[in-house]
């Protein structure tokens, strides 16, 4: 058994070698996802800059549905499938239960994922990331994500099963750390995720077939299960994140275990029917169900991010403070290592997806206030602060000692990595910010063209939303400039990267 | 202390202290404020999405507004009829691939009962300038109360993905006021600009 | 001191400290980060107001 693992010379961590591989390939493959997507990005912002206005109609709703599936479902779920084997099998110390099921399931979703990529590319199935019934695509684009789930689903089960395995075989003494602990929250909020999934993708295939019904109403209801739920995921996995950089970094501690665990309990306990935000505006139900179902009456799961926002810098604070920089308020925030791109990346992940990406999110999934908010561009405004700006900033930031730690690689061009995460972040806040601004004029989001050169009754925006516009492609192009470094960065690093001295086998 | 990476040891369930339990309650207290807001704004406030809501067979919804049309009708503008009904009166909307039907004249200050209803699939009401935002379902009738508080010229955008025609869905609300005398018929407005916001 | 290639973290790695580091109430100080939280809280109060007084100027609807 032992020649299956490796010690790490920084950690101490005995590596599984099946650990090892799985982490790459679903890496590796997140990244791909993520270079088709950011080419769509690219295109879709040439766009709605008016400007340019670069594709036609038909391929920019096209590219519209490649650019959400792709960051949104393969990209961010390949990653945090890496994450899942990395919070288990490595933190652990321990085997990776049932591997044959880990790669089989990795095919799988790697076969869901090519299955969706052709139905989108080839014009079968333009209905965008949310597939609203009763738009209709190719019955092979739900069985495609179908497949994806299984597979996802497949995974939880076995960093479950991985867990076990490590408690069985004692391969670590005490309680789980944190970073595991906050990745199980998100690996249960997958299963019930990926529930809602199956129970919105498996009808509405039959009726793709032409098999039963389904309601347009009900069809949002429970796919906004899926829909944000799967947003929930990111955000458990995106606050693990926080805690493992902070201890790579700056060796950030626990304030206090009991208030950050209850804090992602409380995501597990009270995120999956606060979907319902996305259903403020819509016919079908209650103002009480919307008020009741969008705060449980105490707005618990935004209490939980509000803790996090505290106890990670403090953990980062404290850290420092014990370790010797105790002067005025800031020294510890001043003398931290701003020049690894782990630490600054954490940094702007925490910023951005709490003052906009956070307070935007809130205020708009208030009942009342939708009204000014709903489908315009201040949604998107919103999600690319929280999932971009702060969920793929911080997993790009944890990349950069992925490469040495578990490809045993160095990190190619390290003077652009140490700016990577300056560009991107500037980037997204930029085009957030100016996104959200945007909708505040009503600019309907998912839109091709808002002169309305083709339509029956013309409109102007007020001339602030020329600026604002611009401003959101100048950020874009920023945030896609800094996202092709990361590309280049990484896949350069792994495939011809210098590698690490060889080390002792454990 | 340790790190999020390392395992505690032993009984890690200890009491809060300092800063952070200042903080965990001053959150609580925000996040109450949050939820007060939402009853409180349904008591006072002037807007809110409750409307009547009712399902409908998008066939019966057609029937509907085409009756409407051909009772108030008082024009036609780029093949879409122009309507006015009387102020309190129940008004029809109908989003459809890629049309919003009918054209509305409208009187300041008078409420009327707005009907939202798509024929084929998901739709987006978003009144501009003033970014009002209403869900429109196939199959369910959102009934809104609403009040113009401005005269002018107002347009209805698409803003739910509906299609490849999506971008062309534009319809128009005219909001005259209550001096001006009935059925004047619509004459085409030049493009308003401006955000009211 | 930051070999090519390589984070900080990781050529460098943050010194460990004892568990009981950290715990006796003169240490246990985060007096920068709650000024950070405060000021968060603070423009999530005012953006938060600021939409509810935006909507109250679009048309009554209910």
């Amino acid at each position: 058994m032992s020649a299956d693992f490796r010690t790490c010379p920084t950690t101490g961590l005995k590596v599984h070698a099946q650990a090892d591989r799985l982490i790459k390939a679903n890496a590796v493959v997140g990244v791909v996802a993520l270079l088709i997507g950011g080419i769509a990005a690219l295109l879709l912002l040439l766009t709605r800059w008016q400007v340019v206005h670069l594709l036609p109609a038909d391929w920019f709703y096209r590219l519209l549905t490649v650019h959400g599936m792709n960051m949104l479902i393969f990209f961010i779920l390949f990653f945090e499938m890496a994450i899942l084997y990395f919070a288990s099998a490595v933190l652990l110390n321990s085997r990776v239960a049932a591997p044959r099921l880990a790669w089989f399931s990795f095919w799988l979703m790697v076969a869901g994922a090519l299955v969706v990529e052709w139905t989108m590319f080839t014009g079968r199935a333009d209905v965008l990331f949310t597939s609203y019934v009763p738009l209709r695509a190719t019955p092979w684009f739900y069985l495609g994500v179908i497949l994806f789930a299984v597979g996802a689903l497949l995974v939880v089960a076995i960093f479950f099963a991985t867990l076990i395995v490590a408690k069985k075989e004692r391969t670590y003494t005490g309680s789980i750390p944190l970073v595991t602990f906050g990745a199980a929250t998100a690996a249960i909020i997958a299963v019930i995720t990926l529930g809602h999934g199956a129970a919105i993708y498996i009808p509405t295939f039959l009726w793709s077939l032409g098999i039963g019904n389904v309601d347009a109403q009900i069809y949002r209801l429970v796919w906004w299960g899926l829909g944000h739920s799967s947003q929930q995921i990111n955000v458990a996995a995106m606050v693990a994140v926080w805690y493992l950089l902070g201890a790579l970094t700056v060796g950030s501690v626990v304030i206090n275990e009991k208030i950050s665990r209850i804090a992602f309990t409380l995501y597990v306990l009270f995120i999956s029917m606060a979907a319902a935000h996305h259903l403020l505006v819509d016919p079908g139900l209650p103002p009480t169900w919307k008020v009741w179902n969008t705060s449980y009456a105490m707005y618990l799961a935004v209490l939980a991010s509000m803790i996090h926002g505290f106890t990670v810098p403090a953990g980062i604070e404290l850290g420092q403070r014990l370790r010797g920089y105790t002067k005025g308020l800031f020294e510890w925030l001043r003398r931290a290592p701003w020049g690894d791109p782990g630490f600054s990346a954490l940094i702007f992940s925490i910023i951005i997806f709490g003052f906009v990406g956070g307070i935007t999110g809130v205020t708009f999934g208030t009942e009342q206030i939708n009204i000014i908010a709903h489908n315009t561009l201040r949604v998107p405004g919103h999600f690319h602060a929280t999932v971009v700006a702060g969920t793929t900033l911080a997993f790009m930031g944890l990349t950069y000692y992925v490469i040495p730690l578990i490809f045993r690689k160095k990190v190619a061009f390290w003077p652009l990595a140490r700016i990577q995460p300056y560009l991107f972040a500037a980037g997204m806040l930029i085009f957030s910010v100016a996104m959200t601004f945007a909708g505040t004029f009503g600019v309907p989001r998912r839109h091709y063209d808002i002169s309305f050169a083709q339509a029956p009754f013309d409109f102007q925006f007020s001339p602030a939303v020329d600026l604002v516009m611009t401003a959101m492609a100048i950020g874009g192009l920023l945030a896609i400039t800094g996202g092709a470094i990361y590309i280049a960065i990484t896949v350069w690093s792994v495939f011809f990267g210098k590698p690490l001295e060889a080390e002792v086998k454990a | 202390m340790h790190t999020g990476i390392q395992s505690p040891q032993g009984v890690w369930w200890k009491p809060v202290r300092g800063g952070e339990k200042l903080w965990v309650g001053i959150a609580f207290a925000w996040c109450l404020v949050l939820f007060a807001m939402m009853p409180l704004w349904h008591l006072r406030g002037g807007q809110n999405p409750s409307g009547i809501r009712s399902k409908v067979d998008p066939q019966a919804f057609m029937a509907r507004t085409q009756e409407f049309i051909r009772t108030y009708q008082v024009g036609t503008e780029n093949g879409i009829p122009v309507v006015e009904p009387p102020p309190g009166s129940d008004i029809y909307l109908m989003g459809m691939m890629w049309s919003w039907q009918p054209v509305l004249r409208l009187r300041k200050g008078a409420q009327y009962t707005l009907h939202l209803s798509s024929f084929d699939v998901n739709h987006g009401f978003s009144l501009l300038p003033f970014n009002i935002n209403f869900q429109v379902v196939p199959g369910y009738d959102y009934g809104l109360r609403i009040t113009p508080t401005e005269a002018g010229d107002f347009r209805i955008v698409c803003n739910e993905f509906c299609g490849i025609g999506h971008h062309l869905m534009i319809g128009r609300v005219i909001v005259v006021d209550e001096s001006e005398p009935a059925a004047a018929g619509a004459s085409s407005g030049a493009a308003i600009g401006g955000g009211n916001l | 001191m930051a070999k090519e290639g390589l984070p900080p973290g990781i050529v460098n790695p943050p010194r460990p400290l004892p568990e009981k580091a950290g715990e006796s109430p003169e240490e246990h100080r985060t007096p920068g980060t709650l000024v950070l939280v405060l000021v968060f809280l603070a423009a999530f109060v005012v953006y938060y107001f600021v939409n509810w007084k935006l909507l109250s100027f679009v048309w009554r609807v209910g």
